[in-house]
């Protein structure tokens, strides 16, 4: 038997790093192209929500998911430094080679929300797969009815994406509603949790025929929720993406197994529905 | 299926056959009670055991080992060579237990189904022959903690064998084949033709046997039903967890548990293997993120998890097959006497009191 590299499922394929950019405090963008152009075409078909096994040989292999929308030019991750796998990431030059693989998951069956109106709820980096869907919204702006984006991070340090935000805001026609827990000096806008975005004046968040994506640290997810549910949104109106340690992405190691779900092959896009059901902390 | 006839004098020589083309394991006895699975060699050939205890450690280890490399990963010009390395070696395990023999089935559904193929897996399964002895001694192959009798996967496996081998009595074994590469060793010369009275002798064997197993805890199935219907208190599982030493031991024994964790190391200047070990969800950091994050802190919700994943019936329907075969080793190696038969009786008795009270209180 000779295998080819297409017979192994966990084998990395190799890519360069194009570009990086400085997103936020511990927090890179990475531009990259894989090394063979089959390659790039093949993961370009992938789904919002998607995510994909990134290596860095010699330190290990992390999940992260895909902040591109599928209507970009082009591919990349935004990743924080928290472990071995992404500070070896963080370490990377332009031109350094590294291994992807993927994508994997369900994804955000975006056609199934044309005709609706959108609402992104999104806490600290809870905004990097929440992007992906956003810019799809975007590229598809007729598609949806009403969009509208509620943000917020510990600190106006912390607030990912912010020159895309306002950009998204001109282009789209999206409202943008951004909040902080500690303001600084040069902060002016809205201090407090993201669920109090619901309630500043001028903002009417339509329940009817509206689909809510919550992405976030546990903490903020627990209490968005509530929100929501309070307003009047069904549970299968809320969709999010879990996160969860991951060593293979295709179901068989078992480290993302939640309830009866296996993360990385049921979801990791589920509906607040699903997520009760699965009956473990999130 | 067809059946030969063998003497006890010459079931041995069916190594010597396989291990022509093959390397071929067999059961031994270490110190004491310890049993082993070991390459047969010139020099151990005699001493293969065809009525033992079933060793602790689980033959599944040449499907699966402990700690198998994936990769080779070279760095040479700014660039990365990556390459698989499987094992194709030719494989016989002689001796296998009936449990085990359906835990590598369910191995199989497991790896092998679904949308994705685990290529290392594949390789080494293709490449695996299995010569299924039946427990029939009641001294040695059968312990106290043996209950295959409540899994449906002994003491005879049906299935998923090459060839399987039962002692008979009066000096003889009945070799039955069970499948294509299995059969075409009949024509070896120390097969004979066997009789109906022979297989009549099998059939009386196998039902006498079955009296011989203690721990028939014939709960099996409700349990699933009360895990699958969310009827487990809380309090059940807290008790269950709180009797957990949290070691992994039942994990690494299980004929059928399959979670692994993925590790690059070096091995050179310039060069890393990526390699696979065994994990267990009653570790600590077996679900912990990055950044420190544990979604599944308590010894309880990591301890039950195992028992969840075997029992709920979503992953019996999912692999179709439960991910438990019976075997009890989790039972022999538990401190805190929580292994499979233990629990399945606590969540048995628990919750069957919970619903009569409740019902009576209407």
């Amino acid at each position: 038997m000779n295998p080819t590299p297409a017979d192994n499922i966990y084998l990395p394929k190799l890519a360069r790093l194009e570009r990086v950019v400085d997103e936020i405090d511990e927090v890179r963008t990475f531009f990259w192209r894989f090394l063979d152009p089959a390659d790039q075409k093949a993961f370009e078909g992938f789904k919002p929500g998607q995510f994909a096994q990134v290596s860095i040989f010699g330190a290990g292999e992390f999940p992260a998911s895909l902040p591109p929308s599928p209507t970009e030019k082009e591919v990349f991750f935004t990743v924080r430094r928290v472990g071995r796998a992404t500070e070896a990431l963080h370490q990377l030059q332009p031109g350094d080679v590294f291994g992807v693989r993927g994508p994997y998951g369900n994804g955000f069956p975006m056609e199934q929300y044309a005709g609706r109106n959108l609402v992104f709820v999104a806490g600290g980096i809870g905004l990097i797969p929440l992007r992906s869907c956003i810019v799809y919204a975007l590229a598809h702006r007729e598609k949806f009815g009403k969009i509208q984006i509620f943000y917020g991070a510990k600190t106006p340090k912390e607030l990912l994406y912010r020159p895309l935000l306002h950009e998204w805001e001109k282009a789209g026609g999206f409202e943008c509603h951004l909040t902080v827990d500690r303001a600084d000096n040069g902060w002016q806008g809205h201090t407090g949790v993201v669920g109090s975005l619901f309630r500043k004046p001028g903002v009417t968040v339509p329940t009817e025929n509206t689909t809510a994506f919550v992405c976030g640290p546990p903490v903020m997810f627990r209490f968005v929720i509530k929100d929501l549910l309070e307003m009047g949104f069904k549970d299968t109106d809320i969709v999010s993406t879990l996160e969860r340690y991951m060593k293979c992405g295709v179901g068989k190691c078992g480290h993302c197994c939640i309830g009866v779900a296996y993360v990385c092959m049921d979801g990791p896009v589920f509906t607040y529905r699903q997520i009760k059901k699965l009956g473990e902390d999130i | 299926m067809r059946a030969r006839l063998i003497a006890s004098d010459d079931v041995i020589k069916i190594v010597d056959v396989l291990r022509r083309d093959h390397e071929v394991m067999a059961p031994f006895y270490g110190r004491g009670r310890d049993t082993y699975f070991d390459t047969v060699t010139d020099e151990n050939r005699d001493r293969i055991q065809l009525h033992i205890p079933n060793p602790y450690y689980p033959p599944k280890r040449y499907v699966l080992p402990h700690i198998e490399q994936m990769f080779r990963i070279r760095k040479a010009d700014g660039s990365y060579e990556v390459q698989s390395t499987y094992d194709e070696k030719k494989r016989a395990i002689f001796g296998i237990r009936s449990c085990d023999v359906a835990g590598i089935h369910h191995l199989d559904r497991f790896y092998l189904g679904r949308d994705f193929k685990d290529p290392y897996y594949a390789r080494r399964r293709a490449h695996l022959f299995l010569v299924n002895v039946v427990c029939t001694d009641p001294q040695v192959d059968i312990n106290d903690e043996c209950y295959c009798l409540c899994t449906d996967t002994g003491p005879a496996a049906k299935a998923h064998f090459d060839l399987q081998l039962m002692d008979i009595g009066h000096g003889e074994y009945l070799a039955v084949a069970g499948s294509a590469a299995g059969e075409s060793l009949f024509d070896q010369p120390f097969f004979r033709k066997a009789t109906p009275e022979h297989v009549e002798r099998r059939r009386k064997i196998l039902s006498e046997v079955r009296h011989n197993f203690k721990a028939t805890t014939g709960w099996f199935s409700a349990t699933v039903r009360y895990i699958s219907q969310e009827k487990v208190l809380e309090k059940t599982w807290a008790e269950i967890g709180s009797r957990c030493l949290e070691c992994g031991g039942c994990t690494y024994v299980c004929p059928a548990c399959t979670c692994f964790t993925v590790t690059d190391r070096p091995t050179g200047p310039n060069e890393f293997e990526r390699v696979r070990l065994w994990d267990a969800c009653a570790l600590y950091g077996f679900t912990r993120m990055a950044g420190g994050h544990n979604p599944r802190k308590a010894v309880h919700d990591r301890r039950n998890r195992r028992f969840f994943r075997k029992l709920a019936h979503y992953f019996i329907q999912r692999e179709l097959s439960m991910a438990c075969v019976g075997c009890g080793r989790c039972a022999e190696v538990c401190h805190g006497d929580v292994g499979m038969p233990s629990t399945i009786e606590m969540i048995r008795r628990a919750t069957t009191e919970y619903l009569a009270h409740e019902s009576n209180a209407r």
